[in-house]
């Protein structure tokens, strides 16, 4: 008989490094018993050992196999634990689950990211998968918002992605003081200054639900077709399996059909934006 | 392939067992070191399982609907740690389940048995029970399962239906592992007497009658689905009014099965029945919650039951068995809410 696979057991991963983003964004630099593999934007339940589990997509290289970071909001009570959490200490990792972003469908296109503030974690990872690949796309443009320069993650990473041919960054905040050189206003302003060939473009958005629902209705405005339009679902993932319902979208489980969704897939779905 | 599985199962079928009352209750009480048997029993004020042993084995109930627990219990229990070890449970007989109730196991198989992700802990459960269904012969107040392409009688889904007539038990075999059973554990005799076998149809036929009789004005199963689907906020906010969110609807449905996982020191998963209709069900940690709303809740409810599942899997998540009329403190009664939505 084979030997049974248990579906809610966690693997435990050795907590090597913590990274402070901004004042309520931590990347956990995490180092799994055994070989974690994933592809770019599907996600993993992640644990704090008797606090609770929360569902993040990692903000790595998904071609790197002994290492995984995961990038954490301190929003609610396990995450807010999490954030007290030191190197040495352990977590739970379940996953990876869902359907990531189809980077295959991307050659030979211009690949337009929209994202705003811890929006940026799934998009680093696929920028990663992006620059291994970059040879067969025209161009990558990241339009980024946070709410303030503090705000804004990844800041070394930022500077070596405009080091990058092909590869192009654009960033406002909300609010700006007298450090910042780049725009400002909400993300969306940014796209005004994309110039894209839009028939040979993907478009791929992520962050907070309001930047999720107005980027993708501009980017629509500018001619992206439905199709060519990916948005990472956040719902309330619990079990990452498809059978604890909390976070069916209509029909769709947004754990196992996504979270990666093109718009025309849920468009007619009711709360997609909420 | 397919011919010689449609023969085994047709001759499964269409096999009857006949054995005196006595000799099946002292073969049931013998099979109790080996089972651990349930039955639905008559308590006095309801009808629901419990462990059978020498002192409540004359007071199983049968033909009769319907117990007040749902079968999905034994498979799916309220709260369990699937963080253990699985460790082998005693093999099971469970007694009794209307068809309705075997039938749920359907949507249950299809979410849990899911070759991509297999919950061994239900694996195991519905692998060592062997399931004896209850022809029913009576109905209940709220029962519907013919609106809903069920029929009162078991013919596929569990392994054996019991009929009790007179002072005989009859058998009807339905699956393999109900074959076996019955041929090797229990002192059954083949019945051959083709006008018992007729006088069961009969009885089957008459309740099938007073269900199409009582279930009148109820739209079916080909039907619920358009209704709910274009039915407008008035008719939630209306019905949600006298829902107080306590979610006993879901608890006591043979089909919903939403859980909650709750972590506990030493990287420990309690998964824990959970439902729809608690407020903050969907709500994630940014604050945003799509079924904020009670009525925009009570709405999920019967779009996840009539349009979502049946477009996911193999057929609408209500089995009529009116145990959600029944439970609701509200006195919320989803026949007379489809009654209304087919004017």
């Amino acid at each position: 008989m084979p030997q049974q696979v248990n579906i809610y057991k966690p693997l435990m991963a050795k907590l090597t490094r913590v990274i402070d983003e901004s004042p309520l964004i931590k990347t956990f630099v995490l180092q799994p018993e055994k070989e974690f593999t994933f592809k770019t934007g599907q996600f993993i339940e992640l644990s704090a050992d008797g606090i609770g589990e929360a569902p993040f997509t990692p903000s790595s290289s998904p071609l790197v196999k002994d290492m995984l970071e995961v990038t954490v909001m301190k929003t609610g009570y396990v995450t807010a634990h999490m954030h007290n959490m030191k190197p040495g200490e352990y977590m739970g990792i379940r996953g990876p689950f869902g359907r990531g972003y189809p980077v295959e469908k991307f050659n030979d296109k211009e690949v337009l990211i929209l994202g705003g503030g811890c929006g940026f974690a799934p998009i680093r990872s696929l920028l990663y998968n992006l620059i291994a690949i970059k040879e067969n796309l025209r161009k990558v443009t990241l339009c980024y918002g946070s709410k303030t320069p503090e705000d804004c993650i990844y800041k070394p990473y930022i500077e070596e992605l405009r080091r990058i041919p092909k590869f192009e960054v654009l960033r406002s905040v909300d609010k700006a003081d007298s450090s910042w050189n780049e725009r400002v206003g909400v993300v969306t302003i940014l796209l005004d200054d994309v110039k894209a060939d839009i028939k040979n473009s993907v478009a791929v958005v992520c962050g907070p639900p309001v930047m999720m629902k107005y980027g993708t209705l501009k980017l629509l405005q500018m001619g992206y077709p439905e199709h060519d339009i990916y948005l990472s679902m956040e719902k309330n993932m619990s079990c990452g399996l498809g059978k604890c319902g909390h976070c069916m979208m209509g029909d769709y489980f947004v754990c196992k059909d996504g979270p990666v969704f093109t718009y025309d897939e849920i468009k007619d779905h009711p709360n997609i934006w909420n | 392939m397919f011919n010689i599985f449609m023969c085994v199962y047709l001759t499964l079928m269409n096999s009857y067992y006949s054995i005196k009352r006595e000799s099946w209750e002292s073969g049931i009480i013998r099979l109790t070191s080996s089972y651990n048997v349930f039955a639905v029993v008559d308590n006095g004020y309801s009808f629901d399982y419990e462990m059978v042993d020498n002192r409540n084995i004359s007071s199983i109930v049968y033909n009769k609907p319907k117990p007040s627990t749902p079968l999905k219990t034994f498979f799916l229990p309220v709260r369990e740690n699937v963080t253990s070890e699985t460790i082998s449970e005693k093999a099971r007989i469970i007694i009794g389940p209307p068809n309705c109730d075997v039938e749920a196991l359907s949507i249950l198989d299809e979410i849990y048995l899911d070759k991509s992700f297999e919950d061994v802990f239900y694996r195991n459960r519905r692998d060592n029970t062997i399931i004896i269904s209850s022809d029913c012969f009576e109905i209940q107040d709220h029962c519907h399962c013919i609106s809903y392409n069920i029929n009162p009688y078991s013919t596929s889904k569990a392994d054996v239906a019991v009929i009790l007539r007179n002072d005989q038990i009859l058998l009807r075999v339905i699956s393999e592992k109900g074959d076996e059973f019955v041929k090797n554990r229990l002192d059954a005799v083949p019945l051959t007497d083709r006008s018992e076998i007729a006088s069961v149809e009969n009885r089957q036929h008459e309740t099938v009658e007073v269900l199409r009789r009582t279930g009148k004005g109820l739209p079916d199963y080909k039907t619920t689905g358009s209704l709910v689907k274009r039915a407008d906020e008035t008719i939630w906010k209306k019905y949600s009014s006298r829902c107080v969110s306590c979610g006993a609807c879901t608890a006591i449905c043979p089909t919903c099965t939403c859980f909650l996982l709750i972590d506990k020191p030493g990287f420990h998963k309690v998964k824990q029945l959970d439902a729809c209709q608690y407020p903050g069900f969907e709500r994630v940690a940014g604050g945003e919650d799509a079924l904020g709303d009670l009525p925009q809740r009570f709405r999920n409810r019967y779009m996840c039951k009539y349009v979502w599942k049946p477009s996911k899997f193999k057929g609408i998540a209500c089995t009529g068995c009116g145990r959600c009329i029944e439970a609701c403190i509200g006195k919320i009664n989803k026949n007379e809410l489809f009654r209304e939505l087919a004017k």
